[in-house]
């Protein structure tokens, strides 16, 4: 497999009137076609600058990104980058131009200067793997968080990239809407091989992932399987995430001498540990 | 105790072809006692929003009553201000809501138009930051050179600055991390404390719901499903589900084991609980299927 | 309320007024605009509300979203007519107050120029119910694309995109509109009673956030729309080409009919 994005040594650094920050440092990271990685980082951790590092909306300060081996920093590619990374963001309100559900997922193929029967078909394929396609001649006005984000996700398909990456698509969102979500790009990656990197502070939505990247002041602080990086507490704590309340109770109940596994997150595969460390001993 | 709030057979229904419609709330009652932290779940359009608009007077009820220490909210809609100063309402992302050019100015807005004096206002202010953690220098700052976190805190310094009797807080923590979080759950609790107030959460967070509430509003499109202590709300995991709703993460893995045929018990809620539970089975308890 | 706006709002349908080419629509909605005001005598300007009944009809629109248009106009309608009526100076004199004389002249003149701005309303609402606020809009920049050869090439998309966004934000920034107004109404803002000073003061904490916002806003939108390859109107290509048909020769044949018919009664009568 080969990689889709190589982001090389990065620094990025905001400055504002008198101060400069630097939000990224030294940055490394491969993603390898077609796989899901998680990026997980608390607010301010440097994630959201990273993602729009990823598809040329940042120039890097210092080193360089290759999208598909062309260098976001070279102006004649740009339109190519961002065909090939599409990005998603958190307010699903902000990222719709048109007030007509078919509409707005037209947008992007009718930038790119399409012919009109290819536009139509792009955009009634993309509705309907976000299953949206029965609410084509809607307004996004009327519908839910999680519906208005599909759209967003159809819109972003409708360009046909190779990459999607999504900053924090489900913050706003409800536990209904971001179900939604999670499963329609975990549907997206699976079925069509789209290469996936979900930015976000959610543990629970790395659980399925093929690699969780954690970030804490601009900087990569562990980089594994999603069962790697959720056994390891101390370093999630220190890094201001969450941890799921299961992976927590496991890890309380190892430290107080009960030979159990902590390195699981679903609540079956909990509810099983459980079963195991404590039922199959009385017996 | 004594019964600080009571919602009487209330009832709104939302005129003509707009997209709320189905926001509408059908003849809910409930009575909440003094100090209490009372939990509001429910989806999406469920009526939650609308209800608690209805406690400080925001919408008036189509049906029915809302009584505040025994008095009708509407007895004299003149003096609805006065009713919305001692029902603190904090909106969901209520850092959107700052304007003023100083933090200081910002959280003084409410004390100011309850028509209090210099002084008492400035008080007022000076205390409320200490509670939610803002420092003194910050008071001539804009509020927009804050951080996210920051910004949140300052905006319910301004509606805790009127030291309302009871204060509804909706979505308080949405948007925000872990650290975030725990800041805004301890203002919450401290606040209760410091002015024996009673609180009303919003939220789709269960755990935090587990965390804190005594109690539980459940709405379903509409009506009150359920009210009731935290704990029997939560025992009840399957009524919950069956409206679409989650439990806490413990209380569903509990429910797991039950389903693999052990003996459990419905009403553990938090990891705390969990630990305490299992570790008491090592010490020579049963845990038979 | 607030949300009871329903400026440019559009109404999903199939009806034979939803199919015609938006071009169409605007080009004959302004024809029959300029001849409803050229109308002399009740019987044009009878055959011009038949027309209006019409297209009301065929548009498949209920008749209570056109009425919910009327009554938000209204004020404006009885403004012009009270100043019609003072206006006229033919005809009996009816009764006098102060120097102002009202005589039937007049009263026939405001009662005419009300009932054609009631029509220009139901007809512009015909119009914004069967279109989508992008079809509008393409066939504004379409019908203006003429003005490219005078040196506004890039002028034209510009304007029309900009419609765009403002069709699509208008409902999201009045939601939040009445958001912050509770808001601050929670914290004891008092926004109905005062003196008017008093009343516009009220107004900046509402707008001050509404602003700030609305920016926000601006500014992740250009993002979102940059991400989506959007590069000004250079090489951009529409999903939906706009066609005539054979109905829109129909109604063009229809409309010219009525507005031959307007003219003969002019003269005749």
């Amino acid at each position: 497999m080969d990689n889709i994005i190589e982001v090389k040594n990065v620094t990025f650094e905001y400055s504002d009137f008198d101060r400069s920050k630097t939000v990224i440092n030294d940055f490394s990271i491969d993603i390898k076609r077609g796989s899901f990685t998680c990026i997980l980082g608390h607010n301010g951790s440097g994630k959201s600058t990273l993602a729009k590092l990823l598809n040329g909306l940042y120039k890097p300060v210092k080193g360089d990104i290759l999208v598909d081996g062309m260098n976001t920093k070279d102006e004649t590619t740009e339109i190519a980058i961002k065909r090939r990374v599409g990005m998603v963001f958190q307010n699903p309100d902000n990222q719709l131009v048109a007030s007509i559900v078919e509409e707005d997922v037209a947008f992007g193929p009718e930038n790119l200067g399409l012919s009109p029967d290819e536009i139509r078909k792009r955009v009634d394929e993309s509705l309907k793997s976000v299953g949206m396609y029965e609410l084509r001649k809607s307004t996004p006005h009327h519908l839910s968080g999680g519906q208005k984000q599909r759209i967003a996700i159809a819109g972003i398909l409708a360009m046909r990239p190779q990459c999607i990456v999504l900053d924090e698509p489900t913050a706003m969102l409800d536990p209904k809407g971001r179900k939604e979500i999670i499963s329609t790009i975990e549907k997206l990656n699976r079925e069509s091989g789209i290469t996936v990197v979900l930015i976000t502070h959610f543990m629970e939505e790395a659980e399925n992932t093929d690699r969780a990247v954690v970030l804490n002041d601009g900087s990569i602080i562990a980089d594994g399987t999603p069962k790697e990086i959720f056994s390891n507490i101390d370093m999630l704590k220190r890094a201001g995430l969450d941890v799921p309340q299961t992976t927590e109770l496991l890890h309380r109940l190892k430290t107080n001498g009960v030979d159990i596994k902590t390195n699981v997150i679903s609540i079956k595969e909990t509810a099983q540990e459980i079963y195991s460390a404590f039922h199959l001993e009385e017996n | 105790m004594s019964k600080i709030l009571e919602v009487k057979g209330l009832t709104h229904t939302y005129g003509g072809n707009t997209p709320f419609v189905n926001d509408a709330v059908k003849n809910v009652s409930f009575d909440i006692e003094n100090g209490e932290i009372i939990g509001i779940i429910g989806h999406t359009g469920s009526g939650k929003s609308t209800l608690v608009q209805h406690l400080n007077g925001l919408l008036k009820p189509t049906d029915g009553n809302i009584l505040l220490e025994g008095k009708d909210i509407w007895d004299e809609p003149k003096k609805i201000r006065e009713v919305r100063s001692k029902v603190g309402l904090v909106f969901q992302y209520p850092e959107y809501q700052l304007f003023e050019e100083t933090v200081y100015k910002d959280i003084a807005f409410g004390p100011k138009n309850m028509g209090l004096d210099g002084d008492e206002i400035d008080k007022r202010v000076k205390e409320i930051i200490g509670l939610v953690g803002i420092k003194e220098e910050y008071l001539e700052r804009s509020p927009f050179d804050l951080s996210g976190g920051e910004k949140r805190r300052v905006a319910i310094a301004g509606v805790m600055a009127m030291r309302p009797k009871i204060i509804v807080f909706d979505e308080p923590v949405a948007g925000l991390d872990p650290r975030g979080r725990n800041d805004i759950v301890k203002i919450i609790k401290d606040y209760r404390d410091t002015y024996n107030a009673t609180v009303l959460i919003i939220s789709h967070n269960m755990e935090d719901m587990a965390l804190l509430a005594d109690k539980l509003v459940v709405m379903n499109k509409g009506n009150l499903e359920m009210f009731d202590t935290t704990e029997n709300v939560f025992s009840n995991a399957g009524k919950l589900k069956s409206i679409g709703l989650n439990v806490p993460m413990i209380t569903e893995v509990f429910f797991e084991l039950k389903k693999m045929g052990l003996k459990v018990p419905d009403n553990i809620l938090t990891v705390e609980s969990a630990v305490d539970y299992l570790l008491s089975l090592k010490k020579g308890g049963v845990l038979n299927a | 309320m607030l949300r009871d706006i329903t400026f440019g709002q559009y109404f999903q349908g199939n009806s034979k007024v939803h199919r015609l080419d938006p071009r169409t629509k605007l080009l004959l909605l302004i024809l029959i605009i300029v001849f409803i005001f050229l109308t002399q005598n009740m019987i044009s300007f009878l055959i011009a509300t038949v027309f209006t009944a019409c297209a009301v009809i065929i548009s498949k629109v209920p008749l209570r979203l056109y009425l919910k248009n009327l009554k938000a106009i209204l004020p404006i309608i009885i403004f012009t007519a009270i100043i019609n009526v003072f206006y006229g100076n033919e005809g009996k004199v009816l009764f006098s107050i102060f120097r102002l004389t009202v005589n039937t002249g007049g009263v026939y003149r405001a009662v005419f120029m009300a009932l054609r701005i009631l029509l220009l309303i139901v007809l512009s609402s015909v119009l914004t119910y069967t279109t989508t606020p992008n079809d509008l809009t393409d066939a504004i920049e379409i019908l203006l694309s003429p003005l490219k050869f005078i040196g506004l090439k890039n002028a034209v998309h510009t304007l029309a995109m900009m419609m765009t966004i403002a069709l699509r934000f208008i409902p999201t920034l009045v939601e939040e509109t009445e958001k912050i107004m509770n808001a601050q109404k929670a914290r004891g803002a008092d926004l109905e009673n005062g003196k008017l000073t008093e009343r516009i003061k009220a107004l900046v904490p509402i707008l001050i956030p509404l602003l700030i916002s609305a920016v926000r806003r601006a500014y992740e939108l250009a993002e979102a729309m940059e991400c989506r390859c959007y590069n000004g109107g250079e090489g951009r290509q529409r999903m939906k080409k706009l066609q005539f048909t054979l109905l829109d020769v129909i109604a063009g044949f229809v409309s010219f009919l009525f507005c031959g018919l307007i003219i003969l009664f002019n003269v005749v009568i």
